[in-house]
């Protein structure tokens, strides 16, 4: 099946809860964890980016909790979530070998 | 809590209590409620009652206390309730709570509003989300109201066409001095690429040859009004309005946001349809000046019942600005424009007898009373049921 390519948010929020259930700060703190500082996702995108996730249905509802008395609510990747990222880093990794394979080839021929 | 096990009769009267605190809140509706009522009483395990009451936040002191433990972040809260406005409602019912959660949680202490790449990113989340379909799979609300006026527009557009060009005629039968007939075409142009565009299927197709009929009909206007006539001045009901060129514009729009008329045929029904003919032919006919108030607030009264009904009515003023706003401005633009603009509704004249000053006014005012209204009425009703 092939779709159009995940935009760089939206493959990291994936990747974020491919390591269990988060809440919105935790996908938060961990996007800016993985990207190493280099993608800062805001309230706004974050939950805009959900909630297409949700009705995409690669992402679903997982409980909620009451935190220093406010809400605080979980999502968890759905099966067709993870297959989703699993197709896209299959992809980029097609890519990147081929790329880092070339990239020697010219590295030894300098 | 182990959630298989079994509740008991205080359990569920605790559930029941805390769906009508919800209702009363406005985080659902009376059918909803209805449903839910009927769930939680059957319910036999806190599973089922936490199914209930799944995308409900908890009611309660818990809730109230934040306001007195952190006192000087209320200005910060304020700040972000006022951005999170912008978000749908039933969007909100569900997401408002958390999502303030995470903003309060992330702003650093001692930060008094929210800042203003914050607030952008709010205000472009709250689009985003607007264009999304919503998650029990219906369309947004403004493709809705986009799928209904690609089929509205033709139909006023050619009602007020064809009723004016029969007039002149048949009472105007020396207007042209052409003697091809084809000058009736001419004239219905602008109709019939409406009408094309909003039938075709093809949702590509369609923008394009929308887009390339938009950028001809432009520049014939353009070649009338600026440079008072060209190779084409001849065909004198080809040159459009303003009113055609912001019409074929939304269509362009309307057609992009729902691929086929489908959707569009699905929420328009007869009865709506004959309404609007019957409506566009007589503020075409009648250039009375009472119809011309007394239409269209009746039809925006019966629009502003539903929120389809608000949208379109925002989306049609977008056409018909130049035919409210060109006699009130019409000082301001050149001699030339104000002569060769040929309103499809001959609102000059009856804006002359009027007078111009108060007519939109007018307009608006009636309809911003109406709204008032129906939301008043609307809220007795829900503490009506609410007792």
């Amino acid at each position: 099946m092939t779709e159009l390519p995940l935009r760089e948010p939206t493959f990291l929020i994936l990747t974020a809860l491919a390591a269990g259930p988060q809440h919105g700060y935790g996908i938060m703190t961990d996007v800016a964890q993985i990207s190493e500082g280099r993608v800062r996702l805001r309230a706004g995108t974050l939950y805009a980016a959900l909630n297409r996730l949700t009705n995409d249905r690669l992402v679903e509802f997982d409980r909620e909790e009451i935190v220093d008395a406010r809400l605080r609510r979980y999502y968890r990747l759905t099966p067709e979530g993870a297959r989703r990222l699993q197709e896209e880093v299959d992809r980029m990794r097609s890519t990147t070998t081929i790329a880092a394979r070339r990239l020697r080839l010219l590295g030894n021929t300098q | 809590m182990d959630n298989r096990l079994r509740t008991s009769d205080a359990d569920r009267d605790r559930a029941v209590a805390r769906l009508r605190d919800h209702f009363v809140a406005g985080r659902l509706t009376a059918a909803e409620l209805d449903e839910r009522l009927a769930a939680a009483l059957n319910a036999k395990t806190f599973d089922d009652l936490r199914r209930v009451l799944a995308d409900l936040p908890e009611a309660g002191p818990s809730q109230q206390e934040p306001r007195r433990l952190q006192p000087d972040r209320g200005g910060l809260e304020r700040g972000y309730r006022l951005l999170l406005a912008c978000y749908p409602a039933a969007y909100r019912r569900v997401h408002e709570e958390e999502m303030l959660a995470v903003l309060m949680t992330a702003a650093p202490d001692g930060k008094r509003r929210p800042g203003i790449g914050e607030a952008a990113d709010l205000i472009w989340g709250a689009l985003r989300v607007r264009c999304q379909p919503s998650r029990n799979g219906a369309e947004p609300a403004w493709r809705d109201a986009l799928a209904v006026l690609r089929l509205v527009l033709p139909m006023i557009v050619l009602t007020t066409t064809a009723l004016q060009l029969t007039w002149v005629a048949l009472f105007v039968p020396r207007a042209f001095g052409h003697d091809s007939p084809l000058w009736i075409l001419n004239g219905f142009a602008a109709s019939f690429a409406l009408i094309a565009l909003a039938l075709l299927r093809l949702q590509h197709a369609a923008t394009r040859a929308g887009a390339a009929l938009l950028i001809v009909l432009a520049y014939l206007a353009g070649e009338t009004y600026l440079f008072g006539g060209g190779f084409f001045s001849g065909f004198v009901f080809a040159i459009p309005g303003p009113y055609i060129l912001l019409a074929l514009g939304l269509q362009i729009v309307a057609v992009t946001a729902s691929p086929g008329p489908q959707r569009g045929l699905q929420l328009m029904t007869w009865k709506r349809a004959a309404l609007t003919v019957i409506a566009a032919a007589a503020v075409a006919i009648i250039s009375y000046p009472l119809t011309l108030v007394v239409i269209p607030v009746i039809c925006a009264a019966m629009a502003l019942s539903s929120s389809l009904g608000r949208q379109l009515l925002v989306l049609l003023g977008i056409p018909a600005w130049p035919y409210i706003g060109t006699p009130l401005y019409g000082s301001l633009l050149a001699p030339q424009m104000r002569l060769n603009i040929t309103p499809l509704v001959r609102l000059d004249t009856a804006l002359g007898v009027t007078g111009q000053a108060y007519l939109l006014p007018a307009v608006l005012l009636s309809l911003f009373a109406i709204a008032v209204l129906r939301e008043f009425v609307r809220s007795r009703q829900l503490a009506r049921l609410s007792r």
